[in-house]
């Protein structure tokens, strides 16, 4: 086991690299200049140049390759100034020369080219909100997919089982957004008063006496809006892996030793259900990580998807580029996950 | 339970298959079983042999249906099994009445459950004990069926034991509730020689100690005759034969029952045609008098001569250097004369496999040899290996896997054809129709798919492909053991007399050593990716020198 999750950090690490060095290639490469959009319209040479220099542009492709990755790497090489000290917000292990010193740092993003704050910090301030929708999403659609997956496995067939299709293609057929819109007008709408939701809001809340406050009830609506999706896949994939699963030889061994139904299915049929389940239900996580551009404009929530979204319309380079390392950092992590999990519920994968 | 009544009684029984073709696959069958003796039930793939079996622990596919009376009786108790319906009701009797041992170790146990837990669980459904004695009852059980370091073997994952290891776990999970009937459905049928006489003396053991009554479901009437005191014979679902095992195999009162001694490969048949089922029902008779087939001439022209030849696997790997490796065919050197049958025999994994694919270029050669009519194969060009591929051809194993089910069989016999241009275009159907008719297939055939064939007639169609390209040599790699004993030998048959027909010499591969002493000249014996004897298939088959080999000998099955 210890083997096997060595190898795959490593691999983890080494595809890291390669999507840094795709983004960073790919956003060098784009026909759009970052000092006018730093600038705004009108600017005079002299301005320009310096801002050029500020951001390093007037240095060769390489030598900003290098200081790219020696920006977003935890233990970084940086000059020891308390200028570069306050811009990377590092601390220092040991010097190295005079001039420069080995520091732990977090990433460096650089910082938004509008508004002049730190990348690290806007994206930071949107991650709780979607990452908590995400998790809701995942763990409402996961649990109730699994269920209604068993329940028609176990009556293939009959009436429930046609039911839970039915539903699950329906789920999967309708647009994010629509069933967003859906939801809201329902639940927040035309329900207002049974189940006293709103049809938008974040988790914080703004009051105009009492300021700042969680509001974890405004979640439920658009986690039930993403997880419809998710849900219905998952309804199918565990039906239909516990089909074939219930097909094997073990299973007839199990019977055969006198358990009872319950335990057949829960303890024999589905861990070796799942993997499909779990390569779906992470890869879905992983997904929504990245923000949920749709839900999170129609619930006016506050996350990811939105922030990349806006600064994809203003070329704000520097957020785009935070927005996309981040989902990919994610995906990287959640994918590793996943490795384990697939190890601990089947001890055949630990081999490779 | 009053005095002599036995274990199980089984009246009557039909089973029945609902749907848009309802058919019965038993015909009302009944059968008694007393208490510490054995019963096996013996017949051929389709007879209805183990839907028998499985309809006694209620474990029948849900299209089936079961009529008739089945009785199980215990010291306290009967049941009725004809009565019980759910899984609730059956979990009095599964597990803790009836035991029951499948084909498939591979696929009978969990893969993600640990065997000492999944021992465990059968115990515990069977006993009042806590999950802590359970575990220790399941230490002391894998004791009891042999396994070495039982608290070791607890702890492992089913892939990560042997086919016969997985089965000793398995007649644990059977035998650890002592219940009064054991059912054991082909339980050595996957497993090597050697390791089916260790099982099968495992079980006798056991049945005599906890006086279980057995009902042991066979295809092999030697194996049945070793172990059963009566003997059942199935045909069609329906009772040919039923008796005391001496009788049953001494006086066959049925010809099926004679047809199937007759057509196991034995020493007297040897050079003649096999007897094949059809001869006996037609006539009727329990005797046929084998006919004489030509013999192919030998010659002492070389036409394979394979030396020092080692095909290696990797087994660990450094970064970029591979530092260890697993030896699946170790300095292996032989001759193979045109016109000669050599056997090869071993058991799983001792190489023979790699070895043929070896020989046909589908897996790289680490070493040594391999020259065919004075020609290098080992490490030779594409374009070399395009012309002698048209020469040798090979009979898989599988008659089920090794077809494209989605090519119709004319297809499948017209592609090889057309790849190495064998006749003009125009001529590849007739050339196809003149090879189905080689193989006895009705020309009709030709736009089928392989689904819509028996094992037998699959295996056909994999012969007809094989001949398409006009080869020299065919390697056949466990080509009848997936068969039936009736269609062996038809198959058998057949490839002796194509033999004839085309001059053809043969690398026979078999672990069925009655198989390989009927069809081969020479036998070469193989263990552990080394030839360790050869010799005549007289020779080495009776009088063997190596001690592997006796040992291989001494395992078989023979009948009593």
């Amino acid at each position: 086991m210890v083997t096997y999750l060595a190898k795959r950090i490593r691999y983890s690490l080494l595809v890291l690299l390669g999507v840094v060095t795709v983004v960073f290639f790919l956003f060098n490469v784009l026909p759009a200049d970052p000092v006018r959009l730093t600038m705004g319209q009108r600017t005079d040479f002299k301005t320009a140049q310096n801002i050029q220099h500020d951001l390093g542009l007037d240095k060769p492709l390489w030598t900003r390759y290098a200081l790219f990755l020696n920006d977003l790497s935890p233990i970084a090489v940086h000059e020891r100034s308390d200028a570069a000290k306050q811009m990377y917000g590092y601390i220092q292990l040991f010097p190295v020369s005079g001039k420069y010193a080995l520091t732990l740092q977090w990433p460096y993003l650089g910082r938004s080219y509008r508004t002049r704050r730190e990348v690290t910090s806007v994206l930071g301030e949107a991650l709780p909100g979607t990452m908590l929708l995400a998790l809701a999403a995942m763990v409402f659609a996961t649990i109730a997919g699994i269920a209604l997956g068993i329940v028609a496995a176990l009556n293939k067939g009959k009436i429930a089982d046609t039911i839970a299709l039915t539903a699950s293609v329906v789920g999967i057929s309708m647009p994010s957004f629509f069933a967003g819109l859906l939801i809201a007008y329902i639940f927040g709408y035309l329900l207002h008063s049974v189940t006293g939701l709103n049809m938008t809001g974040s988790l914080w809340d703004y009051d105009a006496f009492t300021g700042r406050h969680l509001a974890v009830r405004n979640m439920i609506l658009p986690a039930l809006a993403l997880g419809i999706r998710p849900l219905a896949i998952i309804t199918q994939l565990t039906r239909s892996a516990l089909l074939d699963v219930l097909q094997q030889d073990y299973i007839r061994t199990a019977y055969a030793k006198g358990l009872p139904k319950y335990k057949v299915v829960l303890r024999h049929a589905l861990p070796n259900a799942l993997n499909p389940v779990i390569t779906a239900v992470t890869g879905w996580l992983a997904e929504l990580l990245a923000g949920a551009f749709f839900i999170e404009y129609i619930f006016g929530w506050k996350g990811i998807g939105k922030i990349t979204v806006d600064a994809l319309d203003k070329f704000d380079f520097p957020l785009v580029m935070g927005a996309v390392l981040l989902t990919a950092f994610i995906f990287i992590v959640i994918n590793l996950l996943t490795d384990m999990l697939y190890g601990m519920l089947d001890p055949r994968v630990r081999l490779y | 339970m009053h005095g002599n009544e036995p274990i199980l009684a089984v009246e009557d029984v039909a089973i029945t298959f609902d749907g848009k073709q309802p058919f019965t696959a038993v015909h009302q069958i009944s059968f008694a079983i007393g208490r510490g003796k054995t019963l096996a039930i013996v017949g051929e793939s389709g007879s209805g042999k183990s839907l028998t079996a499985l309809s006694l622990m209620g474990l029948l596919p849900a299209t089936a249906s079961v009529k008739g009376r089945m009785f199980l009786n215990t010291v306290d108790d009967t049941y009725a099994l004809h009565e019980l319906k759910d899984t609730h009701q059956w979990m009095q009797v599964r597990g803790r009445k009836a035991g029951m041992i499948f084909q498939e170790p591979m696929s009978a146990l969990n893969p993600v459950l640990k065997v000492g837990s999944q021992l465990a669980e059968a115990i515990l459904a069977g006993h009042d004990v806590t999950l802590h004695e359970a575990n220790k009852l399941a230490v002391s059980w894998l004791d009891k069926v042999q396994l070495p370091f039982p608290e070791k073997i607890y702890h492992r994952y089913p892939h990560q034991l042997s086919g016969g290891q997985k089965q000793r776990v398995m007649i644990a999970m059977a035998m650890c509730n002592d219940p009064v009937l054991l059912i054991a459905d082909e339980p050595t049928t996957a497993l090597d020689v050697t390791v089916q006489a260790d099982i099968i003396q495992l079980m006798k053991q056991l049945q005599q100690t906890h006086h279980t009554a057995m009902l042991f479901i066979t295809h092999d009437l030697a194996l049945a005759s070793t172990i059963a005191d009566e003997v059942l014979v199935l045909y069609k679902g329906e009772i040919v034969e039923y008796g005391a095992t001496a009788q049953v195999l001494h006086a066959p009162k049925h010809p099926y029952t004679a047809a199937l001694l007759a057509c196991r490969p034995s020493a007297q048949q040897k050079n003649k045609k096999l007897p094949v089922v059809e001869d006996f029902l037609d006539t009727g008779v329990s005797t046929i008098k084998p006919e004489g087939m030509p013999p192919v001439q030998v010659t002492n022209a070389e036409l394979l001569k394979v030396k020092d030849l080692n095909v290696w696997f990797v087994g660990r790997k450094e970064p970029g250097k591979p530092v260890s490796y697993f030896k699946a065919v170790d300095d292996v050197s032989f001759t193979l004369h045109k016109g000669e049958v050599l056997g090869l025999v071993g058991e799983s994994g001792c190489g023979k496999s790699t070895l043929s694919r070896s020989l046909i270029g589908l897996l790289p050669v680490h070493s040594g040899s391999i020259l065919y009519n004075n020609k290098e194969l080992a490490h030779a060009a594409p374009k070399v290996w395009y012309d002698v591929r048209r020469d040798i051809q090979m009979i898989f194993q599988d008659p089920y896997a090794s077809l494209n089910p989605r090519l119709t069989i004319g297809d499948a016999i017209m592609e090889p054809m057309r790849v190495h241009n064998i006749v003009p275009v125009k001529q590849l159907q007739q050339e196809m129709l003149r090879l189905l008719d080689l193989v006895h297939l009705p020309a009709d055939a030709a736009h089928r798919y392989p689904h819509q064939f028996s094992g037998g007639q699959r295996q056909r169609i994999g012969i007809a492909r094989a001949l398409a390209l006009q080869p020299k040599l065919l390697i056949c790699d466990e080509s009848v053991s997936a068969l039936d004993v009736s269609v062996q030998a038809q198959i058998l048959n057949l490839l002796k007399e194509l033999q004839y027909e085309f001059q053809l010499t043969y690398l026979f591969i078999s672990h069925d050593l009655g198989v390989v002493y009927y069809i081969s000249d020479r036998v070469m014996v193989m263990q552990t990716g080394k030839i360790v004897e050869a010799g005549t298939a007289e020779q080495v088959l009776k009088h063997p020198v190596n001690e592997y080999t006796g040992k291989l000998v001494g395992a078989m099955p023979k009948l009593l």
